[in-house]
């Protein structure tokens, strides 16, 4: 046995040799292996989330929210947290409107989820109940949900607007919208729970950029609304609205719909042969290159002209016809007659310069640019074709932005749907001015355009007489198409579509509205799409806050052209001292109703309203008789029934 | 007077006790704080909700599919166009 001095030197060498060994891998540990382990730990302890980026808004030109981001929750529920399981089971499912049933069976889990996403004013009620957990997320909101739907898109599940997202310009202004996420590291336990301590955070997210959108909101309902009725109403298969500032390229409304209420995004990405809405153009071309004189007549053959190749028919021939009449009456004769004059390079070019066969460039993906074929590819009838608005394949969107170039002084400008960008903090970081194409026409063949225009309506015999207003004018063109479905003219099918520029004078809103395959009463657009955008411009004239100058459209209905009355008496009731102050006690003696009978409706009604009488409408055309009737006296304000017989249908 | 070893100990001891309680101090007051932050968030999360919600309402009150049909039921219609008097603005002119 070794003396008790080697045992304690062994000891000690072993001790010594033990330390040494831990220095050792304590040296390994902290600065060969520390980093390894350091990241062990951290990856234990902490963990990177992501911190969502705010979506920016979309607003309408006026800052009503159409598309917004809200945060919204899921919500996890831990069984064994619960103070009152059953109790606590009965509140979540009502305040979750989930079935008992379902969130029974969700508490025999270890830990139950329910994805929702459930809004603020849900969950409030469980924020304070023990074991419920919430999980914030952002989702889009739309507080119309049918609110140009069509146009403004939908998000993906991801919250984005690419990838799964329902295009429109959710999709295209995504990466305007989007933002930036932020990132922060939080602290968990070794059970991988969050501890209840505030996030590090890394970077901050920065919130999308809001974009203000050119429509108008009471603009896009009122649109909205007149195609909806119009499509059950006429039972047809769809149809397109378009409003457009024409001083600005502004689009103000957009609405399109198929008739079993789908919404499609057609105004921009579908195509029509406009047919009768094309032969402004025509005209266009004609004055421009001088090819018709003041006055020239050509003749209305009977309502019969053959050419070599088809035969050219009017539903409402006349015997002779200037340009002015072959645009008043829509004459597809006189039109082919006087278009024969035009080298195919000018109707083309005209065309072309109107923006037909090319994007408008508006911002909306996936932009149809229509068809209009060069000279080069056209058969012998194609420029009679044209001429009446077949072998031309156009959008809702380019046909407005064409009549906006007649009511712009013959200026082209670029259609918009996006008024401003701002950036989170309020900053305007683009504002949009109006982009001219090119000049179409010249400022004088312009304003002979909207003459020829204004004649549809406000003349005798026109095919826009049913858009008529009272007490301002109108310059439109209607048109009836046949209507192509499979690359073949489905027999009996047309597109009713109509085309106004309002007022007539110093024009501030151009309208298109087109009616695909109308079943029910008339197909014509004079029956059809005329009297919808009459109905949508009255409309408009009443809501408070569409996007009307109405000081200058005052001035315009000052200066308005107005028939005279049929018994001047000097009384104008309507007009109203300014400050207005009622007066309760003045009483007024009564009056007598004037003799409207055999009169044009619309005169009628200016007669009646001038003498002080609220006016109902029954039935169209001239009038038949009133009630009360002509001759008797009655106080002002009383109402008068007025009913009308209407004239032989036109096209 | 000289610190003697047991004055030392104390002395330290009580040193980390007050660091100790500094620690534990700044702890929960980023804790209350954290969880004032987190409630003042989900208050105006709820609020932005119901606000939200509110504006809903009140858009579909306001359209012209709900409000048309009440008018048309209380005898109320649009006015025609001659029936709107656009008073014209002192000073402006067409241009």
């Amino acid at each position: 046995m070794a003396k008790p001095l080697v045992r304690l030197r062994v000891v000690e060498i072993g001790l010594a040799a033990g330390l040494l060994g831990l220095l050792l891998r304590a040296g390994q540990v902290q600065l060969v292996e520390g980093h390894k382990y350091a990241a062990a730990a951290k990856a234990q302890r902490t963990e990177r989330v992501v911190l969502d980026a705010r979506r920016g808004s979309l607003f309408d030109r006026h800052g009503l929210g159409l598309a917004l981001t809200q945060e919204t929750y899921h919500v996890g529920i831990a069984p064994n947290e619960l103070r009152d399981p059953a109790r606590d089971a009965a509140t979540i499912a009502r305040q979750l409107r989930l079935a008992p049933r379902d969130v029974e069976r969700g508490l025999h889990r270890r830990y139950a989820w329910f994805a929702g996403p459930f809004t603020t004013a849900d969950v409030q009620p469980l924020r304070t109940t023990r074991g419920v957990h919430l999980e914030p997320m952002l989702r889009r909101f739309y507080p119309s949900s049918e609110f140009a739907r069509a146009v403004i898109g939908r998000v993906g599940e991801d919250g984005r607007g690419g990838g799964g997202g329902g295009g429109g310009l959710e999709r295209l202004l995504d990466s305007l919208l989007a933002g930036t996420p932020g990132a922060a590291v939080v602290l968990k336990d070794r059970s991988g729970r969050e501890y209840e301590s505030p996030a590090r955070v890394i970077s901050e997210p920065v919130a999308g950029n809001d974009v203000v959108l050119t429509l108008d909101a009471e603009l896009q309902e009122i649109a909205q609304r007149a195609l909806d009725d119009a499509i059950d109403n006429m039972q047809a298969d769809g149809g397109d609205v378009v409003m457009l500032d024409p001083a600005t390229g502004e689009v103000l409304a957009v609405a399109s719909r198929r008739a079993d209420g789908s919404m499609r995004p057609s105004a921009f990405t579908e195509t029509f042969e406009p047919g009768s809405l094309a032969k402004i153009f025509a005209a266009a071309a004609l004055i421009t290159y001088e090819r018709v004189r003041p006055g020239e007549h050509v003749s209305g053959e009977g309502g019969r002209y053959r050419l070599p190749d088809r035969v050219v028919t009017d539903e409402h021939p006349l015997p002779s016809l200037t340009l002015a009449d072959a645009i008043r009456v829509s004459s597809n004769i006189a039109l082919v007659k006087f278009a024969a004059r035009l080298h195919p390079d000018e109707q083309y070019g005209v065309l072309r310069a109107f923006g037909f066969g090319s994007p408008t460039g508006v911002e909306f993906p996936a932009e149809s640019p229509g068809r209009l074929r060069p000279p080069r590819e056209w058969s012998r009838p194609s420029a009679a074709s044209l001429a009446i608005g077949y072998e031309l394949a156009v959008t809702p969107i380019q046909l407005a932005a064409a009549y906006g170039a007649i009511a712009n002084n013959g200026v082209l400008l670029e259609p918009s749907l996006i008024r401003e960008i701002r950036a989170p903090n309020g900053t305007v970081r683009y504002r949009h001015r109006p982009e001219p194409v090119r000049r179409v026409v010249s400022p004088e063949v312009a304003a002979k355009l909207r003459e020829l225009l204004r004649g549809v309506v406000e003349q005798a015999g026109g095919t826009g007489e049913r858009a008529a207003l009272a007490n301002f004018q109108l310059a439109a063109k209607t048109g009836t198409a046949r209507r192509v479905v499979g690359g073949r003219y489905a027999a009996g099918q047309y597109t009713a579509s109509f085309a106004a520029l309002f007022p007539a004078d110093e024009p501030q809103l151009v309208v298109v509205m087109k009616i695909d395959n109308p079943q029910k009463g008339s197909y014509f657009a004079a029956q059809t799409a005329a009297p919808v955008t009459r109905s949508m411009l009255e409309q408009a004239l009443a809501a408070r806050t569409v996007a009307l100058d109405r000081a200058r459209l005052s001035n315009v209905a000052s200066t308005a052209d107005r028939a005279p009355l049929d018994e001047p008496d000097g009384v104008v009731p309507y007009v109203v001292q300014w400050p207005y102050t009622p007066d309760t006690a003045a009483t007024e003696p009564d009056r007598i109703i004037p003799n409207v009978t055999d009169r044009p409706l619309r005169e009628a009604i200016r007669t009646l309203h001038r003498r002080g009488f609220h006016v109902v409408v029954k039935g169209w055309g001239v009038i038949h008789h009133t009630w009360p009737a002509a001759g008797e006296h009655v106080a002002p304000g009383t109402t008068i029934t007025v009913f009308a017989e209407p004239p032989p249908a036109k096209r | 007077m000289t610190f003697r070893g047991r004055h030392w100990i104390a002395f330290w001891l009580v040193a980390l006790l007050g660091a100790l309680w500094v620690v534990i101090y700044r702890q929960t007051s980023a804790l209350n704080s954290a969880r004032a932050l987190a409630d003042l968030r989900e208050a105006r999360a709820a609020l932005e909700g119901r606000r939200a919600e509110l504006d809903r309402r009140v858009r579909t009150a306001q359209s012209r599919t709900v409000l048309l049909p009440r008018a048309r039921k209380l005898g109320l219609r649009l006015p025609a166009d001659t029936e709107i008097i656009l008073i014209p603005v002192p000073g402006s002119t067409s241009h």
